[in-house]
């Protein structure tokens, strides 16, 4: 079984928000508000004018982090969310009661209610939808026009984003929860 | 348990507070009825719960009932599971409540819970033991068996030993439930205003002072303000006990807050100082909850049970508020993971007004409760029956 992740080179990310578009597209979520399962996170830029930190003006793209301890599971009342395989955390509609205890106990604000069925949907690295069909790419990876993102088996040691995160020096979002999420920021 | 026909069942005494209470109770059930209508209709969308505040009003209610519920129970057992004597003429009075106020809190989170039915079976299939929500709904469930047969045991087929029995049964899962509702919050780590060992504590002790007020309203409603000795009595204690209950939980929440200021821990001092300068918490939750009550005691050394009464109303509005800012308060601040300036706009604390459905139901939960409690007191006797 593969540990899936996703390390993400968010300095090259141009905040075009084509990986928004696409992840709609593919896993058909609604465009209505509330309704994203990813989402670029914009910093603008510090300073005034004419000292203006280009630098600190950062774009960083999020969703799921996919925690290997996550706390949307362990709230659940009904296993409704559950580890699937590789390593990814999924909600079963069927199962789930809509007490909305995972958004809140999730500390990425990475879930939401699913108008459709009415239960909580999120991010799923595209697991039902490409990597189910044979791909190895998500949509979001597939469409960044400055390969912002590489997903892979965390796993395997020889797969790009095992060595990528051997090579370089990265960070992740509020570890300190113990969530151990699966999101690398590449620094 | 009385025979009664069903016109005299809605047959009372026609004074002007009895006009009043009637003319509340069923607008309130009316409203419950009306915003259930609403959310069969419209769903969620009838709710202002958004992903960033996926809690509301109804969750706040829910708790308020449940708190409700347990205090009735916990001091209903001073003397009906402990023994102390002058307390044992409440039992009947303070189960009938517990029961009718859970009850209200289920109606009110049926129509909140998205799916209830897929809860009842998946709650037995696939049971999410690391879960506070399944402890706490399982445990209420069995709580609620329990004071219902303890209630049948004490006022329909008398049986002291059987409805002690009972009694300590609801009491314990009682305690166990309330602060795992507690825990629901305390476990979130996600918010660091909430995580920790405070909320599991802190309603076991606001669960006992709710409990307090219920009873001095109760009474004050059964009795009309002229009580008879034996009632006085047991109430002059009941609020030197309301009394230091009260002083607890003022050093508890001044040490809640100082704690959370302190060192301005990101996240949670932030959104501590945003609750408590809100009315909400210092008129809401402090001023009426905890300080009017609490001088009224002091001054008359519990012994003005009238004015007792009136500040209960108070207490129990300001615990309505608690309820209240236990949910808002949790999930003021915005969850803007790596979001800080999303659309041009710097995140702000999280903003959220119950819609006009949420209120009906919410508050016609409390018609609920005070129709059912209305049909108990004709229907059973809740005054204490003379000992053999
Ligand atoms: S597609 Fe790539 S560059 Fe565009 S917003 Fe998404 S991560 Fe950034
Ligand atoms: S990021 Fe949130 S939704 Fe995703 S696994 Fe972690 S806790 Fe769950
Ligand atoms: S909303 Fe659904 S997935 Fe989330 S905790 Fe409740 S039952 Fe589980």
């Amino acid at each position: 079984m593969a540990r899936y992740g996703m390390a993400l080179n968010y300095k090259n990310c141009i905040n075009c928000r084509a990986c928004e578009s696409a992840c709609k597209e593919e896993n058909g979520v609604l465009l209505l508000k509330d309704h994203y399962r990813i989402w670029v996170g914009v910093k603008e830029a510090e300073g005034q004018f004419p000292n203006i930190s280009i630098a600190s003006q950062t774009y960083h793209p999020s969703q799921c982090q996919h925690c290997d301890n996550a706390p949307c599971q362990q709230v659940c009342p009904t296993n409704a969310t559950y580890y699937g395989k590789d390593g990814m955390v999924m909600v079963d509609p069927n199962k789930c009661i809509l007490c909305t205890y995972c958004i809140n106990a999730c500390p990425y604000d990475a879930r939401y209610v699913d108008q459709r069925t009415m239960t909580v949907d999120k991010c799923t690295f595209c697991s039902d939808t490409r990597l189910a069909a044979g791909e190895t790419t998500t949509a979001c990876q597939a469409t960044c026009p400055t390969k912002v993102r590489v997903f892979g088996d965390l796993d395997d040691p020889n797969s790009e984003i095992s060595v990528l995160l051997a090579n370089k020096e990265y960070r992740q979002v509020k570890e300190h929860l113990g969530t151990k999420p699966k999101l690398f920021y590449i620094l | 348990m009385n025979t009664i026909s069903l016109k005299k069942l809605f047959n009372f005494e026609k004074t002007p507070l009895n006009v009043v209470m009637a003319f509340v109770t069923v607008a309130l059930v009316a409203a419950f009825f009306a915003g259930a209508v609403n959310y069969i209709l419209h769903g969620h969308h009838a709710y202002n719960v958004t992903r960033q505040h996926p809690w509301g009003l109804l969750i706040s209610m829910y708790v308020f009932f449940v708190v409700s519920s347990t205090g009735l129970c916990i001091i209903s057992s001073i003397g009906h599971v402990f023994g102390i004597p002058e307390f044992q003429q409440i039992g009947k009075r303070a189960i009938a409540g517990a029961i009718i106020t859970i009850s209200s809190g289920f109606a009110v989170i049926g129509l909140e819970i998205g799916h209830p039915v897929t809860m009842l079976i998946y709650n037995v299939l696939t049971p999410g033991l690391t879960s506070a929500i399944w402890w706490m709904g399982t445990l209420y469930g069995l709580y609620l068996t329990f004071i219902c047969l303890e209630f049948f045991f004490l006022a329909i087929k008398e049986n002291h030993t059987l409805s002690k029995i009972f009694g300590i049964c609801g009491l314990l899962v009682g305690l166990a439930a309330h602060s795992n509702l507690g825990a629901v919050f305390g476990f979130l780590v996600s918010r660091p205003s909430a995580n920790g060992v405070f909320y599991p504590v802190y309603f076991i002790l606001s669960a006992m002072i709710t409990g307090c007020y219920l009873i001095f309203l109760m009474y004050g409603f059964r009795y009309k303000m002229n009580f008879p000795e034996k009632v006085a009595i047991m109430l002059v204690k009941l609020g030197k006990i309301l009394g230091m209950l009260l002083a607890v939980l003022i050093f508890f929440e001044a040490w809640k807050i100082l704690t959370a200021l302190y060192g301005d821990m990101p996240e949670r001092a932030a959104t501590i100082l945003h609750a408590i300068k809100h009315p909400n918490f210092w008129f809401g939750e402090l001023t009426l909850g905890m300080l009017i009550p609490f001088v009224v005691i002091l001054l008359s050394n519990a012994k003005a049970i009238k004015a007792t009464v009136y500040a209960s109303l108070a207490g129990m509005v300001g615990i309505f508020f608690m309820r209240y800012g236990l949910v808002h308060d949790t999930l003021l601040y915005p969850m803007t993971t790596l979001k800080r300036a999303e659309y041009e706009l710097a995140p702000t604390f999280v903003e959220y007004f119950p819609s006009a459905t949420e209120f009906a139901i919410g508050l016609g939960g409390i018609g609920l409760s005070l129709f059912l409690y209305y049909l108990a007191d004709k229907i059973f006797n809740l005054d204490e029956t003379a000992h053999h």
